[in-house]
């Protein structure tokens, strides 16, 4: 693990919360711009790939635990059928919109599409990091 | 009398074949392209037309590839684990 080059880490380290940004930024503007909840997931989720190929997976799970990443796999599931179930409750059918909507070309213009955007985008993200864990894992095993 | 039959079954084929390149499925219905140009901005609030239809009008099938993933990224969770009990045993 030690012939990684320190330019690589540092710029590693640096570059890593700007890739969560920007993937943060496409999940929550998929609905007005290109992106949206599996692209930003990507992102999201190869960032903490980045960051555990260059520093190792046992620097990476100090802080990123994959039990979290797991439950947070698990919730974002979970909640994006529950929104399907909420709008039941209102008087709308399975998955439909039930929420007020703002000005077109803002955020919240677009009502339950930037929710599902987010749990989408959370539940991608954390997977590909959990199966990136568990190949690396079980390779440096045997 | 096996050759013949294979030659007319795949006379029959290459008909059918022929038939379904001649099919012109971008001018059968342009009303349905058309309306959700026209009434997507209305009908969901989103710019993004391409977000507009996978969440909005088509939002089971959204459903359904989120499914997938999950199933996907469970599967491998559940396959690569460490079997801490079996090899307490062992």
């Amino acid at each position: 693990m030690d012939r990684i080059s320190p330019i690589v880490k540092i710029f590693t380290r640096k570059l890593f919360p700007f890739i969560l940004l920007y993937g943060c930024y496409l999940i929550s503007h998929g609905h007005l711009s290109p992106g949206g909840g599996f692209q930003g997931g990507v992102i999201f989720g190869s960032a903490i790939i980045l960051l555990g190929l260059v520093e190792g997976v046992k620097l990476t799970e100090k802080r990123f635990k994959e039990d979290f990443l797991s439950l947070t796999k698990n919730i974002g599931m979970l909640i994006f059928i529950l929104l399907g179930f909420t709008g039941m409750f209102f008087g709308y059918s399975f998955l439909s919109d039930f929420l007020p909507r703002g000005k077109v070309g803002t955020v919240p213009s677009a009502g339950l599409i930037l929710f599902l955007n987010l749990t989408i985008g959370f539940m991608v993200g954390t997977g590909i990091a959990v199966i990136f864990y568990r190949t690396v894992k079980h390779g440096s095993e045997e | 009398m096996n050759r013949i039959l294979t030659i007319t079954l795949l006379l029959i084929l290459a008909f059918f074949l022929f038939s379904a390149v001649k099919l012109d499925y971008g001018r059968l219905h342009p009303e349905l392209s058309e309306y959700y140009i026209s009434h997507g901005i209305a009908d969901t609030g989103a710019l993004n037309m391409v977000t507009a239809i996978y969440l909005n009008y088509r939002v089971y099938d959204t459903l359904g590839e989120a499914t997938v993933f999950f199933a996907t990224a469970l599967g491998v969770f559940m396959l690569l684990r460490k079997d801490k009990e079996g090899s307490a045993d062992g």
